[in-house]
């Protein structure tokens, strides 16, 4: 019930932005720090092949952006991560809505009998 | 990893740029700080920010403030109490330009953190509806 691949893929979804938006904090924190490389969060992938496999339990990794870096050393580019930020988090509230839902199912069955 | 990090880092953020603004505002009310030429003049400070190493991502503080030229600039003020035999009083050699430009980039990074706090704020408030019907 609590193992379903949907329900773990869920899960998984919700820790990859909550660790994406983390990231996005931790980048516009350092925004101007000489030599900070913004960091970018990749689990989509990970979580498709996860699915496809039927475990759905995938975690997110952290790597450094390549972007050519201003003077100071740093690559952070405000604009990206502010629509990277709203985007993360608007798919956030989707896929707690998924969560959400599915709980409900799950209550409405309880009900039933 | 803590509970509600985001708004922790973007905070890590506001009191760096927090800092800076508070360095700027002592260089500009100290702009026209008169010393002796016995003594150094005033020192503008200069914040220096570092990304904390510890756990990933874990945000900014504040390494170290640097200090900066301690010769000033020499003008000649021989009515100046402070003044030398030949005269002269010690201003601090600071460029109220830089300050000023300086203190638009600390404001417009304070603006940024706080903006991704109101957003991580948001996504938290859609985590805690999680199995609300």
């Amino acid at each position: 019930m609590f193992d379903s691949v949907s329900f773990v893929a869920m899960n998984s979804a919700l820790d990859g932005l909550s660790l994406r938006q983390r990231t996005i904090a931790d980048n516009v924190a350092n925004i101007q720090t000489p030599g900070f490389l913004a960091g970018k969060v990749t689990f989509e992938d990970a979580l498709r092949s996860a699915v496809n496999d039927g475990t759905g339990a995938a975690t997110g990794t952290t790597t450094r952006s390549l972007a050519p870096t201003r003077e100071d050393g740093n690559n952070v580019d405000l604009e990206t991560e502010t629509l990277l930020n709203i985007e993360t988090n608007l798919r956030y509230q989707v896929a707690t809505q998924a969560v959400s839902g599915h709980f409900s199912s799950l209550r409405t069955a309880m009900k039933s009998s | 990893m803590g509970t509600f990090d985001a708004i922790g880092i973007a905070g890590s953020g506001m009191t760096v740029y927090q800092t800076w603004i508070n360095a700027i505002s002592d260089n500009l009310a100290n702009v026209n700080t008169v010393r002796s030429t016995s003594e150094e003049a005033f020192r503008a400070r200069y914040v220096v920010a570092s990304s904390v190493e510890y756990g990933t991502p874990a945000g900014t503080q504040v390494s170290s403030i640097e200090l900066g030229d301690a010769e000033g600039r020499l003008v000649y003020e021989p009515d100046n109490p402070l003044a030398d035999t030949e005269g002269y009083v010690r201003y601090p050699d600071i460029d109220m330009t830089s300050q000023m430009t300086h203190l638009i980039m600390a404001q417009r990074g304070y603006q940024a953190n706080a903006a991704v706090v109101d957003r991580a704020k948001e996504t938290y408030q859609a985590a805690l509806q999680i199995g609300r019907s």
